[in-house]
């Protein structure tokens, strides 16, 4: 990071105290990374969300709601914020729902400092962090649509981003995703976040596809 | 099949067309009867009282007045096989007349009329043998050079039958006879013509449609009735038969016995047929009044046969020697036979309609008009010499009754099929909804066996794994042998083996691939604590369905402990954990490093290995382990 670049402010969002001090004393070490706020409810983080935060780091079950309902708002409101979910298994349902919602990576609780911290940097950098148990559980799903019904808004992945999601559910990083494929590790991770993107972008066709069957939304009225 | 009945409210209206139907067979009957009736009320003069003079054969000869005697006509002649002349004189009345004609009503065999011994027509041979008998009217005209007052008229009545029934005659002007005449043919060469006719299409008819329906041998039988009828006018009505009049009178006999046996064939078939089965009773009075069996009424039919062929055979051997007698015969004892037929025919059919109900009016009163008809048909020519009048209406209306019945039985068919298939849609959707709430239900049982199934293998797998560890690390720091280093180690190794059990949870449903891909994460931070770099090889093994969520957890659990193993035994450089499909039903998963390898020794007794042996044996999959002091080797091979 350059000097002449601002500290990245950072919200804590996480119900269980021990585990938000261990995350703010992660952010406070790092040089980068300055605390906007913490908060241990979703009404709490909206609050925080308010004052201008660059970085979300948040739980999903919260006491008063599901920490999706917080990223798909910050995300609305806020096109720039960086949000990273921070979950204890890193499991590809719940990841792959905030990813959905807007969320750019995620982070395992009980990380080691530099794994946090390597994480937060990564992402603000623009990079999007994968499991392979996330990369196979979107390839699932994407078959489920080709199969099934697939939505007039939803952007189809291409076939190098299938490639790529393909081996990084075998477990490769992107260094050897990019050795295998003849690109950058650079690269790499536009692809996946390109796969992020559209993962959003469908999932609120989705939404808009589900409420107008549900006849919560007219179109053309 | 047949028991349907047409619906009530149709029952009024079917009521009045029978009403209507046996109202117009009445007035026909009626306007025939009054016509038979007014046969002897011709205009003109009636001549009853004549001469007559028996000749020797039945050519005419003209006889002179004593070889004559005084006689009333018709006088009851029979079985001289030669002619009859009858005479009467001209009167000056009749001369008077501007077209003198004579009618002849009726004589049952051939009449040839002369005038002074010159002929002027009828209907006959006058130079050879006669030909079939002649009972159609005649009217012929008597040319105005031979009308005079005194003139001899002589009626040569010439034996084909030999009945001999000449019936008073009328002598006239010939426009004032001819209405008469009209009637008389209508009643005695029209309407027979027409009931053939109706014969013949009804007789077609069943012979065509008999195939197509269920009830075959009802159609025969009537089939039968109508060409016994048709046979019965082909002897009536034909004057001149290619096959001579003997035979002829042999076809009409026949054909009368045959008709009176089908009569029966066919009622006892439609009351059979048509009726609800009944309680059983005396067998006599069952079979004149219940419905027959099949078996019962198959014999009928052949008996029915039977009867005509020996009726036909004996009739063709009485003609055969004496054809006047004979005819008259038979024919009188056929009669006779018809009253008693009829009435049985009558009987049976009224207690038919009488049990159902009166349900079929139509085709009740059609019946029965026919056989009342015919029974007094035969009482009126037997009995009391003059023509039948009432089968002739009763015929021409039989096949409307009929087929105005047929079609109400049909209809009934119709409905009761369509009630029956309503009903078994009815039960067909309600075992549909039974089924379909059985099948619900035992998915329903299967899913949550499934659930208990699989809580009870994620209970086993927490106790297997990080229950135990937990213990170990409790017990440990009560006694207080455990550093804080060597707790958060133990905390963090019961994390990863949580992890461990929630990645096999997700990954495991059908991609070995994806599996071992999750299982990365779980191993690379402890080989970069280790030094040891991690070459990754794992190959799309495709689908593999058989790998359930325990299969894998068993196989994160072998490659652990092979892990484990190698970093801690072997201090190798490098591990490498490869992914490949060996055959189309096999696939290896193999952990390798370039260690010092371990002692063969502990291969066999190591209790990690063997943990590994107990876990591949559960997977039902081979394990094999070599070590050699260039590194060791853990494969893993499986169906998948």
């Amino acid at each position: 990071m350059s000097q002449t670049h601002p500290r990245a402010r950072v919200a804590i969002v996480e119900d269980d105290a021990i585990l938000r001090e261990d995350l703010a004393r992660i952010v406070l070490k790092a040089p980068e990374l300055d605390i906007a706020g913490l908060a241990d409810t979703l009404r709490a983080g909206r609050a925080l969300l308010a004052g201008g935060v660059d970085v979300l780091l948040i739980d999903l079950a919260l006491p008063d709601g599901n920490g999706v309902d917080l990223i798909r708002d910050a995300r609305a409101r806020y096109p720039k914020i960086k949000i990273i979910v921070v979950s204890i298994f890193g499991d590809a349902r719940s990841v792959v729902r905030a990813i959905e919602a807007g969320a750019d990576g995620y982070l395992l609780k009980g990380a080691s400092e530099t794994e946090a911290e390597a994480a937060i940097r990564s992402v603000l950098e623009g990079g999007a962090p994968i499991s392979p148990t996330v990369a196979s559980h979107i390839l699932a799903r994407m078959r489920e649509q080709n199969s099934g019904r697939r939505l007039e808004g939803d952007a189809p992945l291409t076939e190098k981003e299938v490639a790529v999601l393909t081996d990084l559910a075998k477990g490769f990083r992107y260094k050897e995703v990019a050795r295998l494929h003849g690109i950058s590790p650079h690269t790499v991770a536009d692809h996946v976040k390109s796969i992020y993107r559209k993962l959003a972008v469908n999932s609120r066709s989705e939404a808009v596809f589900e409420a107008v069957q549900a006849g919560l939304i007219r179109l053309n009225d | 099949m047949f028991t349907a009945s047409p619906p009530a409210q149709s029952l009024r209206l079917t009521w009045r067309l029978a009403i209507l139907i046996v109202a117009l067979q009445i007035a026909m009957s009626a306007g025939l009867y009054f016509v038979n009736a007014r046969t002897e009320d011709i205009p003109g003069r009636q001549v009853s009282q004549v001469l007559a003079a028996q000749l020797p054969t039945n050519s005419y000869v003209e006889l002179p007045d004593a070889a004559f005697s005084f006689t009333d006509i018709p006088r009851e002649e029979c079985c001289t096989p030669s002619g009859t002349v009858y005479r009467t004189t001209l009167t000056a009345q009749d001369a008077a007349q501007r077209y003198p004609a004579i009618l002849i009503v009726s004589a049952h065999d051939n009449a040839l009329a002369y005038v002074d011994g010159a002929l002027i027509g009828g209907v006959g041979r006058a130079d050879g043998p006669p030909p079939a008998m002649g009972r159609r009217p005649q009217l012929l005209r008597i040319p105005s050079e031979l009308a005079r007052p005194g003139a001899r008229l002589d009626i040569l009545v010439q034996r084909a039958v030999g009945f001999g029934h000449l019936r008073p005659f009328h002598i006239g002007g010939y426009d004032q006879l001819y209405p008469s005449f009209l009637m008389l043919r209508l009643l005695r060469a029209d309407l027979p013509f027409a009931n053939a006719v109706v014969g013949a299409f009804v007789a077609f008819f069943c012979f065509c449609a008999a195939p197509l329906f269920g009830a075959r041998a009802l159609l025969f039988s009537l089939g039968a009735l109508a060409t016994a009828w048709v046979g019965q006018h082909v002897g009536l009505l034909l004057t001149t038969a290619p096959w001579g009049a003997n035979a002829n009178n042999g076809v009409y006999l026949v054909s009368f016995m045959a008709t009176l046996l089908c009569a029966v064939w066919f009622f006892i078939e439609w009351t059979s047929v048509f009726a609800q089965p009944r309680s059983p009773r005396h067998p006599l009075l069952a079979l004149a009044l219940d419905p027959w069996g099949w078996r019962a009424r198959r014999w009928l039919a052949y008996s029915v046969g039977a009867l005509i062929a020996a009726t036909a055979l004996f009739t063709s051997w009485r003609l055969s020697f004496d054809p006047m007698v004979g005819t008259q015969d038979i024919n009188r004892v056929t009669g006779l036979f018809g009253i008693v037929a009829m009435a049985f025919c009558a009987v049976r059919i009224i207690i038919f309609y009488a049990r159902a109900g009166f349900r079929h009016p139509i085709e009740a009163s059609a019946f029965v008009f026919v056989i009342v008809a015919a029974i007094a048909d035969i009482i009126m020519v037997q009995f009391f010499g003059t023509y039948g009048v009432f089968l002739g209406a009763a015929v021409a209306f039989f096949p409307l009754a009929l087929l105005v019945s047929l079609a109400a039985r049909a209809r009934g068919i119709f409905e009761a099929a369509t009630a029956t298939a309503d009903k078994l849609n009815g039960l067909v959707a309600l075992r549909e909804r039974e089924i379909r709430a059985t099948l619900a239900e035992i998915q329903r049982r299967e899913r949550s066996e499934m659930l208990v199934e699989e809580r009870s293998r994620i209970m086993r797998d927490m106790h297997d794994g990080i229950g135990g560890q937990l213990i170990g690390l409790i017990l440990q720091a009560r006694s207080g042998k455990l550093s804080d280093h060597a707790l958060v180690g133990g905390l963090e190794q019961s994390l990863d083996d949580l992890r461990m059990v929630v990645d096999s949870l997700e990954q495991g449903e059908g991609s070995l691939t994806g599996a071992l891909g999750a299982f990365r994460a779980r191993i690379e931070p402890r080989c970069e604590a280790a030094d040891a770099a991690l070459v990754w090889a794992i190959e799309d093994v495709g689908d593999t369905p058989d790998i359930g969520p325990d299969k894998t957890l068993q196989i994160y659990r072998i490659l652990q402990e092979a892990c484990t193993n190698a970093l801690k035994h072997g201090a190798p450089k490098r591990l490498s954990v490869s992914l490949q499909r060996i055959s189309p039903s096999l696939v290896e998963i193999a952990l390798a490093d370039d260690g010092k390898g371990f002692d063969a020794a502990m291969v066999s007794s190591g209790r990690g290995i063997a943990n590994m042996r107990t876990r591949a044996q559960r997977l039902g999959a081979a394990l094999d382990v070599t070590s050699s002091p260039n590194g060791s080797r853990v494969a893993l091979t499986l169906n998948a």
